[in-house]
């Protein structure tokens, strides 16, 4: 699946950019999270819960900084495991200065490929749930970086 | 055998209930009372637990399993991997069609839910937390899902396992019929008819999921598995050669089983990681599946992309048939087709139909998806060659302006004809088409609805009549071609005379719900007299029961019910002598009736059969054996080839797409019928299970190999909601080389009904401009078809 999008937030470059390079900070915005363990300062595991239609699982997500330019272009990767599903992921954003002072865009895009129970009996919910937590994740990120 | 029997009304009392009657069934009071007893009620001491872990991806490299998390979870005893069955050489085994599947990979996953590892623990509910607790970190791999694209030179070779000489994903090629004839017959006809038919793969949905107790017994170095089979000799035969136990120390023992349709056939890993966990631990090991694993990861059946070229003259006389398929079989070839016939009797596509020239070739595919083959409700791929057929003729029919009646009259082989040869090589016993149909014809009142069709039509309303004309082919099989991993395919009965005249029977094959407690008691109280309810049928006890190759594909009473139907005249020759000891008489001077031996001409001057009985334990002559009893192993001179014509009416809303299946005339053919009411019964059932595939029923995969229907919300298995009032009735054309004149029958609904429904849909839809449709034939495509035609409600 194939996701893409951009976003406008009221925050300079140089913050949106340090906290979206910041597990700590952005992991709280990530769909379920509970827990976030730095393993270095490229990677990083992720403890989530998701819920997809009746079926919910417990993922566990590696996580990879795969490429960072500061503070335009970052890429991350990320592999999750559930007890009988797995998520496979790249995301992509590209910072630049917004319109307004002190505002970025963000041009993201994600390809998310999901497998095992959660694509076989949720399938036809995926979407439609992926895109609501895509929301949900920009809109916390939204209101932490503009608090 | 050379004994001929009435067609219709029983010879034998209703006190006796001999073929012919409709006794109640024997085994239903336990069932309707929910006393039966299926593998999951079988609890015994000590007993532990396996779950499976199961891939998320349909392909992908183990880099690695860690069970250290999972190792401590209470109640958890013990994780086998691929990598511990591959020190004792078990993580392959080998299927029933000559292929080797993975009890657990050591490297690779080859489909989704596919298993992993197994854990063994003191309780259902640690076993599964057990398996949430095992993480597995896999190195996701291309995925393979359509098997015209595993054909492509490019495609990764799914089985490098295989020899070199086999990189491909080619699993097998197989011809039958003569290619230069069919081409020469197609060149020469008016019309040729092409079409691309797809069969989808779909799942035997028993309500019992698979499972097992593995009970292993370190002491007497015994094992004893309690479990779902329908082949239960056959498995223990395999169980020995793979694990290298003497077959002797091995029982298999079946209980209750809640529906198999083929899909408990095969030996699933889940199987063999019990015995392996029951050898592990010295204790009894449970398996059970859940409903998602069942749908996910069970073999599969179907899934045949056919391509038909049937030519015909203008006048509707059918020339030749060429047969072009691709069957999709999942990473494993698991289907447990005879060894000659690895696409099963596909190749009696000719049908009911007096072909001269046919040719069939199909090639078996590897993909990213489970096990496919299995014969699911289907006797051995004779719904994937029926339906074919069925649709063919329908729509040669409809192109020339031909009614679909006439033109089948038109073509059926004729009565005289029998024994039929048929342009792929089959010898069909008996058969009496053009009756079956003109039955079905007039029941249904197939003029008056034909002018109703064309009223409706008049007005816009969409109605259609489809007919099916299906010949099957059942009860394998002779031994002269057919066998499994090289055991022939006879069937078996023995039977015990007890001193007090009751008796005990048992067979090799396997009850699943045909009712052969019932049916089988029936052919002994035919053949002795003695009543069906003094006499016990026992199956599925490896100990006790003869050696057979179990039930499925509609064999039982082809092969174990004609074993029966032998043993017992064995047993009456036997009582014969004994009889004539005890009247002072010469053999040759007896005479049988109805239970009694009874001297030519002075009728008074008898013994029963019972008498017999006491006799042979407490006054035989001297040098005869004592007892009466008498064992057979029926090896058919031929297969059984029943018979139906079956019509449907259906409705077609077109705000929704829904169809509306309004009437459903079946008349079957099985030659003599043992037991009408089952007969019926089983009819009534096949058609619920061929109503299914027609509209319902299919297993899809997403690109990524994800089970799309891995539930009953997914795969929509028709309750007594979707199921119309089926109007069944028959003809009787005995088999002339079957002991009893019996055909099989179960599975004749399932193949004969999908066409007849599909028929009748493309039929409201032919002057729209529509040719055929796949099944299934949901509301989605029928309302996507009336928008694209420019329908609307």
């Amino acid at each position: 699946m194939h996701f893409e999008g951009s976003v406008e937030i009221r925050a300079p470059r140089d913050r949106v950019w340090a906290f979206v390079t910041d597990p700590n900070q952005v992991g709280g915005c990530g769909p379920g999270v509970e827990s976030i363990e730095v393993i270095d300062d490229r990677h990083f595991r992720a403890r989530a819960k998701v819920g997809i239609g009746f079926i919910s699982a417990r993922f566990l997500v590696d996580l990879e900084m795969a490429e960072l330019t500061p503070p335009e272009r970052a890429v991350i990767r990320a592999r999750g495991q559930a007890p009988g599903s797995a998520v496979d992921a790249t995301a992509s954003m590209n910072l630049r200065d917004g319109a307004a002072v002190a505002t970025t865009t963000m041009d993201w895009a994600a390809d998310v490929t999901i497998a095992g129970t959660i694509a076989s009996l949720g399938g036809r919910l995926i979407e439609g749930t992926a895109n609501k937590m895509i929301g949900q994740t920009f809109d916390c990120m939204r209101s932490r970086l503009e608090a | 055998m050379s004994e001929t029997y009435h067609a219709q009304a029983p010879t034998t009392t209703p006190e006796v209930g001999g073929m012919g009657h409709a006794l109640k069934r024997r085994e239903d009071p336990r069932f309707i009372r929910g006393k039966g007893e299926y593998i999951e009620d079988v609890m015994l001491p000590g007993m532990l637990w396996l779950d499976i872990v199961r891939s998320p991806y349909a392909h992908a490299t183990i880099r690695g399993i860690d069970a250290s998390e999972a190792l401590k979870v209470p109640g958890v005893l013990a994780v086998i991997t691929g990598r511990d069955l591959e020190a004792a050489g078990l993580h392959w085994m080998p299927t029933l069609a000559g292929d080797r599947q993975m009890v657990l990979p050591t490297d690779t996953v080859m489909y989704q839910a596919q298993e992993v590892a197994a854990i063994v623990a003191d309780s259902r509910y640690a076993a599964a937390d057990g398996v949430a607790a095992v993480l597995v970190d896999y190195e996701p791999l291309p995925v393979v899902v359509d098997p015209f694209k595993a054909l492509e030179p490019d495609a990764p070779v799914l089985r490098p396992d295989r020899g070199p000489d086999k990189q491909t994903n080619r699993i097998w090629h197989w011809e039958s019929g003569d290619k230069a004839a069919a081409d020469t017959a197609l060149a020469g006809s008016d019309v040729v008819i092409s079409e691309d038919i797809y069969i989808p793969r779909i799942h035997v949905a028993s309500i019992e999921t698979c499972g097992c107790i593995a009970d292993w017994d370190p002491v007497r170095e015994h094992l004893t598995v309690h479990m779902t089979t329908q082949a239960p000799h056959a498995i223990r035969t395999v169980f020995s050669l793979v694990s290298k136990i003497p077959e002797h120390k091995i029982r298999i023992k079946t209980h209750d089983i809640g529906g198999g349709f083929g899909g408990k056939v095969p030996v699933y890993p889940g199987y063999v990681l019990a015995v392996v966990a029951s050898l592990t631990t010295g204790k009894p090991v449970k398996w059970i599946e859940d409903r998602s694993e069942n749908l996910q990861a069970d073999s599969f059946a179907r899934d045949y992309h056919v391509h038909c070229d049937l030519g015909t003259t203008k006048d509707g006389r059918l020339t030749g048939l060429r047969v072009r398929t691709i069957a999709d079989h999942g990473y494993s070839d698991a289907a447990a087709d005879p060894s000659k016939f690895p696409a099963g009797l596909f190749n009696v596509i000719t049908g009911s139909y007096d072909l001269p020239a046919a040719f069939v070739e199909v090639d078996g595919v590897y993909t990213n998806k489970p096990p496919g083959g299995v014969a699911y409700r289907c006797s051995f791929r004779v719904t994937e060659a029926v339906h074919s057929i069925e649709r063919m003729v329908d729509i040669a029919a409809h192109q020339l302006g031909i009614d679909p009646a006439e033109l089948r009259m038109k073509n059926f082989i004729q009565p005289d004809q029998f024994p039929y040869h048929s342009a792929t090589g089959w010898e069909y016993d008996s058969g009496n088409y053009p009756a079956a149909l003109r039955k079905a014809m007039e029941i249904i009142g197939y003029d008056e609805l034909r002018r109703e069709q064309a009223e409706k039509r008049a007005r816009g309303e969409l109605m259609g009549i489809g007919i099916s004309s299906f010949t099957e082919i059942v009860g394998a099989g002779p031994s002269h071609t057919f066998d499994i991993l090289g055991i022939k395919m006879f069937d078996s009965c023995e039977i015990r005379i007890h001193p007090t005249g009751s008796a005990i029977a048992r067979l090799g094959v396997q009850s699943q719900g045909q009712g052969h407690e019932t049916t089988f008691a029936q052919i002994i109280a035919e053949e002795l007299g003695i009543p069906a309810t003094d006499i016990t049928i026992e199956e599925g006890d490896t100990d006790t029961a003869p050696y057979g190759l179990g039930t499925y594909a509609s064999r039982s009473t082809p092969t174990a019910g004609a074993a029966t139907a032998i043993a017992a005249r064995k047993i009456r020759d036997k009582a014969r002598l004994l009889a004539a000891h005890l009247l002072e008489a010469n053999p040759d001077d007896l005479e049988w009736t109805n239970g009694k031996w009874s001297v030519k001409g002075s009728p008074d001057r008898f013994k029963t059969i019972q008498e017999i009985a006491f006799a042979a334990y407490t006054n035989h002559p001297q040098g005869m054996e004592a007892g009466l009893e008498a064992v057979d192993y029926y090896d058919p001179p031929n297969l059984t080839f029943p018979f139906g014509s079956y019509i449907c009416v259906v409705d077609i809303d077109k705000g929704t797409g829904q169809v509306k299946v309004r009437r459903f005339v079946a008349v079957d053919d099985c030659g003599n019928i043992i037991n009408p009411m089952i007969v019926d019964g089983q009819i009534h059932g096949g058609l619920t299970m061929g109503l299914a595939p027609a509209l319902y029923e299919a297993i899809t995969y997403d690109e990524q190999g994800n089970n799309q229907a891995g539930t009953f919300l997914d795969y929509l298995v028709p309750t007594a909601m979707e199921t119309p009032a089926w109007e069944t009735d028959k003809t009787i054309t005995p088999s002339p080389h079957h002991p009893l004149g019996a055909k099989g029958v179960g599975e004749s609904a399932t193949v004969g009904a999908p066409p007849a429904i599909a028929n009748a849909v493309v039929d409201a839809l032919w002057h729209l401009g529509v040719r055929h449709i796949d099944i299934p034939i949901t509301p989605q495509k029928v309302w996507a078809i009336l928008r694209e035609k420019g329908v609307t409600a």
